[in-house]
């Protein structure tokens, strides 16, 4: 389960490498680096610790 | 064959605004989920709408899951940028701040106090006195503050030359002053 979480969390930083370089033009030239790092961890700390278990049942959708 | 055509069409006509909901059409979209629904609409077995549930909630864990990673890197630079920002504001560094009009205005009135303070010759007091403003600011900044003249030039927006000049005519001058009481 720790594996499955470790490889999901990569490859989502992976998919979202273009929008994280993307957000670095919100800081200074000089923190771009620290703020890249910063994300990425905040990517994988969220990932681990939120729940996302609350999804509606497909026939919810319709009558 | 062709009953079930029309009982999924049936099906898809009743629920047209769900399935224009961009998370049922984004699941739709999918030929191998499609494929499970149908199967679920022909024979609802508890069977098939479990498939079909499964593979939804994964699906919906999995746009919600880009959804909030989307953001979070969004709003998490805008936060880390304001926080710097804030901390810097806060810390400000001394070498930060170079000597501004004001400060300096300040400091020069005090060393020329201190210049003229510290003069125990009458004579060189009477001299110095009878320089121009100027020239006394400069000696007192060459002399008490021991400024380099290049800085004593931008505080007073002039040319490094210009003070200069003026720092030898106030010598000369009051080395003329100084002859003369002696002779």
């Amino acid at each position: 389960m720790e594996n499955n979480y470790n490889e999901e969390a990569l490859m989502i930083i992976e998919n979202f490498t273009p929008k994280i370089k993307q957000c670095l033009h919100q800081t200074s030239y000089q923190e771009r680096e620290d703020l890249e790092q910063e994300i990425k961890l905040k990517i994988i700390e969220k990932l681990a610790k939120q729940e996302f278990n609350d999804t509606p049942s497909f026939w919810d959708f319709f009558i | 064959m062709c009953n079930e055509h029309q009982k999924i069409e049936e099906f898809f006509r009743r629920n047209i605004e769900q399935v224009k909901n961009p998370i049922i059409s984004s699941f739709l979209a999918d030929a191998k989920n499609l494929y499970l629904v149908q199967n679920a609409i022909l024979y609802p077995t508890d069977c098939n709408m479990k498939m079909v549930d499964e593979t939804f909630q994964s699906h919906y864990i999995r746009v919600r899951k880009i959804k909030y990673v989307s953001s979070l890197i969004y709003y998490f630079s805008l936060d880390f940028d304001k926080k710097r920002r804030r901390l810097q504001n806060r810390y400000l560094l001394i070498v930060d701040n170079g000597i501004s009009g004001s400060d300096s205005a300040g400091e020069d009135e005090r060393i020329e106090e201190g210049l003229l303070d510290t003069i125990e010759n009458e004579e060189l007091f009477k001299a110095l006195r009878k320089l121009t403003d100027k020239q006394l600011q400069i000696l007192e900044m060459i002399y008490v503050k021991d400024s380099p003249i290049k800085v004593i030039a931008e505080s007073l927006q002039t040319t490094p030359q210009n003070i200069s000049n003026l720092h030898r005519k106030a010598l000369n001058k009051l080395h003329h002053m100084l002859r003369k009481e002696v002779n």
